[in-house]
């Protein structure tokens, strides 16, 4: 089984009143993906649109079989307002889990305006995915500290450190154990250290997939095959990691 | 038949770029990769210059027309950062490596004048990395490089991948001194930078052993395929060294 733990769906890309799954799905499901981790897009950068996005993406979840896990999102500098639409989309749909992309909705990660967000993910038992690898404010060791203030809550380092801070994600990893990390962004050479170096049981996979109107699936899922893991090891990455940390 | 030019490797001994020459070499037969421009390794693009271009020059030396030897000066070297690039040049090399965020500065200002103009009165193509970090940014690449007219740029990797934001604007507004080499960019990148930029500005670079040369081909030949991109391939790059006077 394939679970992709990094794709996004848009409003502004699928604007029906009535989201259809089928036509967001051909793409995963030509590659042979089982299940997809869903996060928000056109709201990270317009949170006027969060509510709706928020909506939307739990109404098409919903009416895909179940092959599509809907994650949530909130700007967490808005306080009061973030809190509570965290809350309606916990209470309201089981959202799975909270995406915050921190340069894109201009959020820091060290405030205690994020702490409060965290603070309610860890009691609801889900897990928040962050955007990594960007200066000034998507450091690792950024999201490393908010985890080191948040023990009891998972937080997934969405792309790893990118291209040019995945040492530092690495350092993170092995620091805290609350931290896990999304193959989805470093090169090859990054990846096979990151699986040397990190624990095997905290990663995933994911494509980005819904970023822009392209597939980059097929390319992602080779970045990780052309490691030659044993089996075990692929199963691991890319079925029960995240049916772990989802419950599945 | 297209020739195929890797514009940038690292056959090195350190952390992710450990890669034997003869390794290099298998890989890029493995790719059908004719020759390949190779850059010394991080520390050597550092603080130990001297050892990492004579290294490169051995290397390229040792294994004939299949590597054209790059070298690099950490610009704070000055003065004495200049006779290092000259020597290296009169040695052999073919061009100039700057990675800001590896040799500690910030490429918008004018520490690199001297030694950016002297690539120019050599006509050495400077090879300048560029990325997520905060000193090497494409649109700061554009403020050298409408300083130094006379010299030929690469921007190395098109800002990947956070900059790539930035890109559409570069690409209208780089000067004609300006090649945009695509190590890093992913293969949906390039599918709309190509709408973007005349194919004649693009230089392929793997960027092994941090990337996989041979896969890296295979999707680039989806989106531009190389019958259609030879320049792409080898000759943009190739022009470049010609334009050398050495």
């Amino acid at each position: 089984m394939i679970i992709d733990c990094h794709t996004h769906w848009s409003m502004d890309q699928w604007p029906q009143n009535k989201p259809d799954p089928e036509t967001w799905w051909d793409v995963p499901g030509r590659h042979g993906i089982d299940h997809a981790i869903v996060l928000p897009l056109a709201a990270l950068t317009d949170d006027t649109k969060l509510q709706l996005e928020n909506d939307r993406i739990h109404q098409v979840c919903r009416e895909s079989n179940g092959r599509m896990i809907p994650f949530c999102s909130v700007k967490p500098s808005q306080g009061d307002p973030a809190v509570a639409e965290l809350q309606r989309c916990t209470g309201k749909f089981h959202t799975r889990g909270i995406k915050i992309h921190p340069w894109l909705q201009g959020t820091c990660v060290n405030t205690s305006h994020m702490d409060r967000i965290c603070e309610v993910a860890g009691d609801s038992g889900i897990p928040l995915l962050f955007h990594d690898g960007t200066p000034c404010v998507s450091l690792p060791s950024q999201i490393g500290l908010l985890a080191r203030r948040h023990p009891k809550t998972t937080m997934i380092l969405g792309h790893l450190g990118l291209m040019e801070h995945w040492r530092e994600a690495i350092s993170v990893m092995r620091k805290e154990s609350n931290i896990w990390g999304c193959l989805c962004g470093p090169h090859v050479a990054a990846i096979k250290e990151i699986l040397q170096r990190c624990d095997r049981s905290r990663l995933l996979w994911g494509s980005d997939y819904g970023f822009g109107n392209v597939d980059p699936i097929d390319y992602r899922l080779d970045l990780l095959k052309i490691q030659n893991l044993k089996h075990g090891d692929m199963e691991k990455i890319l079925d029960h990691n995240p049916k772990r940390l989802l419950s599945l | 038949m297209t020739i195929i030019i890797d514009a940038y490797c690292t056959p090195g001994t350190e952390r992710e770029t450990q890669l034997s020459p003869r390794q290099l070499l298998r890989m890029m037969d493995d790719a059908g990769i004719d020759r390949a421009v190779i850059a010394p390794q991080d520390r050597e693009i550092a603080v130990c210059n001297i050892d990492g271009n004579q290294r490169i020059l051995e290397m390229a030396e040792q294994f004939g027309e299949r590597f054209i030897p790059a070298c690099s000066v950490n610009p704070w070297l000055g003065r004495e950062g200049n006779d290092i690039f000259s020597a290296a040049i009169e040695a052999g090399a073919k061009l100039l490596v700057l990675a800001p965020a590896l040799q500690g500065f910030n490429l918008g200002d004018e520490l690199t004048d001297e030694l950016l103009a002297l690539a120019g009165e050599l006509s050495v193509p400077v090879y300048i990395h560029t990325g997520p970090h905060s000193s090497s940014a494409p649109s700061q690449l554009l403020l050298v490089a409408e300083r130094h007219l006379s010299t030929h740029f690469i921007l190395g990797h098109c800002g990947s991948s956070d900059y790539s934001h930035d890109m559409p604007a570069v690409f209208s507004v780089a000067p004609k001194n300006v090649w945009f080499e695509i190590s890093l960019v992913r293969p949906w990148a390039m599918a709309s930078y190509k709408e973007m930029a005349d194919p004649s500005r693009f230089i392929f670079g793997s960027y092994a052993p941090r990337n996989d040369p041979r896969l890296e081909l295979q999707y680039l030949n989806r989106e531009m395929p190389r019958e259609r991109y030879p320049q792409v391939y080898g000759d943009n790059l190739l022009g470049l060294f010609q334009g050398a006077k050495k």
